[in-house]
């Protein structure tokens, strides 16, 4: 990198520059628009000019019981979801470090979940948790239980869309873990076998601790990636019973399209860009002291 | 002692979740093979024993008797497809920039750029009434410009390097895509008004998955590229060959591997993609997401057809995973993920 670096090399902008306006023009200046946009009050349908509101739109929205309601949702999904990805891929990925039996086996059917599209996995999730004719309340009925209607309980649908983000990011988690597994130095590991030191105590006091910035990165993309929720929703319960299970994307979706009040919808989406900022920045605060205390 | 409980343990784990990836993938791969009633009078699980298997749901599916069904394959392939290359080929020539040059650009350039451009918009849309896509054009140009030139000036404050570039390509993944995806929404109507219909096009998509691919593309071939020895470049410069042609002819086949991974990954997402599909097409440039989501609502409980659409979407992502699988256990992407 510092070889042919510090030469005036003006090449260089041919080639960052279509990448960068490509970026510039299509993900970042549409912002502007919609941030003056959200200061507005703009309808579609019935036609309305737009008119000035300042901050209302943004009032409204922290006023409206739906907008919390929805944050609730999707937090409460990705928090469990990501908790439960974490232990599980991290176990998983230990086990395929250590060579179960037949690990290279699992490894392409264990990465599979996370390629297959989302609408998909939640038309996939319809079918299994069908009240009658899905294998899940079969299994159900075969050990003696009644049926569960499992999507039009706004709980039993939470658990649903929990399990299915499980199902399907859970692979994302091995993967990593067990890129940062296989790069940790062996000679450590040895030495405390030697000195025979239980996989229990080894496993706390060396892996983990060797591991927590990987695993504070992969909780990180987990999380914001998590927090994007709407495909499954979308399929799976369209956000109901009533608004019980509609997270904060379908939200801001449904205020757009289905009640065409662009003012509201872009004030909210930037209402969840700041929650995501804060939130980010928290975490990574957090997580930087916890980090610290461990090294 | 231990040793062997926590391995049995193990193996365990790994065989539950076996069955946990695996049955829903069975599932809907048998049920797109079954016969109504093998779906309406309860689960069933094995064909040939506990229901006769028919390909009446593929014939039914081709045939189109059921809505469109090649439409969507076809806009879905067109436009992942030549999204994935573009960003691929634009986030590669960026990664190789910000791998072998060195950038520098001034935190008051960057801030000199949002003020024009948030101030400028607001004065030329608002006060002189000029059309949105032209005022950003406009406010583009001139916040561009004004930066670079700032940029120039022996200003105090920070300086930002090439990590922080990296960071502004890669951070456009941690925004909400809602919010993206619906300004984009908004400023495609607003350019259709001006004349050039992007919205439902596949130009507007194309532009679109370009976007929101590039900042995988960036990241991860930056990793690739990084391994590419810098010796032979400086071989080739010594002949005096150009920095363009080294980059076409030497690096790009080098890192042929590193390529097809981030193609595939890049691919994956964007043929899975629903928000930007959702909001910025309404009928022909839909892609299949949008289709199989409207499979819901359409079909109520005819699971075999749902399958079966289901199923067009996963084969080629099955493609794409095993492929990748392979690649991972060659080894080759241990080094890019970090």
């Amino acid at each position: 990198m510092q070889s042919g670096a510090v030469r005036h090399d003006r090449v260089k902008y041919a080639f960052i520059w279509p990448a960068f306006l490509i970026v510039l023009v299509i993900s970042i200046f549409p912002l502007i628009y919609a941030l003056t946009v959200s200061f507005q009050s703009v309808r579609l349908v019935p036609p309305i000019p737009p008119r000035f509101v300042g901050l209302d739109n943004y009032a409204e929205i922290l006023s409206s019981g739906r907008f919390w309601g929805s944050t609730w949702t999707t937090a409460s999904i990705v928090f469990m979801s990501v908790a439960l990805q974490y232990v599980f891929g991290f176990v998983i990925a230990l086990a395929l470090h250590h060579n179960v039996r037949g690990s290279s086996l699992y490894r392409v059917v264990f990465l599979l979940p996370m390629f297959i599209a989302p609408v998909c996995v939640a038309l996939i999730a319809r079918m299994v948790f069908h009240p009658y004719l899905g294998p899940v309340n079969d299994a159900m009925n075969l050990f003696g239980f009644v049926n569960i209607p499992f999507l039009t309980e706004a709980p039993l649908a939470i658990m649903v869309l929990v399990v299915i983000e499980t199902w399907q990011w859970t692979p994302f988690v091995t993967l990593l873990m067990l890129a940062g597994l296989q790069g940790l130095p062996g000679e450590v590991f040895e030495a405390a076998r030697v000195d025979d030191i239980g996989p229990w105590r080894r496993f706390w006091d060396l892996t983990f601790p060797m591991l927590l910035p990987l695993s504070v990165a992969v909780i990180f993309i987990r999380l914001v990636e998590g927090f994007k929720i709407i495909d499954t929703v979308f399929v799976l319960t369209g956000g109901g019973p009533g608004t019980a299970t509609e997270t904060l994307t379908l939200f801001a979706y449904n205020e757009g399209f289905k009640k065409f009040n662009l003012g509201m919808t872009s004030a909210l989406s930037f209402v969840f860009l700041i929650v995501v900022i804060v939130f980010g920045t928290v975490y990574l605060a957090l997580a930087q002291r916890l980090t610290r205390r461990y090294a | 002692m231990e040793n062997r409980t926590l391995r049995g343990l193990g193996l365990g784990l790994c065989l539950i979740w076996l069955f946990f990836s695996f049955f829903p993938l069975y599932w809907v791969f048998v049920t797109a093979f079954k016969p109504p009633l093998a779906v309406s009078q309860g689960a069933t699980y094995i064909p040939f024993i506990d229901f006769r298997p028919t390909l009446q749901a593929f014939r039914d599916a081709l045939s189109g008797i059921r809505g469109d069904f090649f439409g969507p394959i076809a806009s879905s392939v067109m436009i992942s497809l030549v999204a994935t290359a573009l960003s691929v080929f634009l986030g590669s020539m960026a990664a190789y920039a910000l791998v072998r040059f060195q950038f520098r650009i001034r935190l008051l350039s960057g801030l000199t750029f949002g003020i024009i451009s948030i101030g400028g918009f607001v004065l030329l849309n608002g006060t002189f009434d000029i059309t949105v896509p032209y005022a950003l054009l406009i406010v583009l140009v001139l916040a561009l410009v004004a930066s670079i030139y700032v940029n120039r000036l022996p200003l105090p404050g920070p300086v930002l390097g090439n990590n922080d570039v990296t960071f502004w390509f890669v951070s456009q993944r941690m925004f909400p895509p809602i919010v993206s995806a619906f300004a984009l929404f908004l400023l495609y109507a607003e350019v259709g008004r001006a004349g050039l219909p992007l919205l439902d096009s596949f130009l507007g998509m194309v532009l679109a998955y370009t976007a929101f691919g590039l900042p995988f593309a960036v990241w991860l071939m930056r990793d690739f590229l990084s391994t590419v020895p810098v010796e032979v470049e400086e071989a080739a410069q010594v002949d005096n060959i150009g920095r363009i042609r080294i980059f076409f002819q030497i690096v790009l086949p080098m890192s042929l591997p590193g390529l097809l991974a981030t193609s595939m990954i890049v691919l994956a997402f964007i043929w899975n993609e629903f928000l930007f599909a959702l909001l910025l097409t309404t009928g022909d440039w839909q892609t299949l997401p949008i289709l199989i989501a409207g499979q819901n609502s359409s079909r109520g409980d005819e699971w075999w057809a749902i399958s079966v659409a289901a199923l067009i979407a996963i084969v080629p992502m099955v493609i794409v995973a095993a492929i990748l699988g392979r690649m991972m256990r060659s080894g080759l992407l241990s080094g890019s993920i970090k």
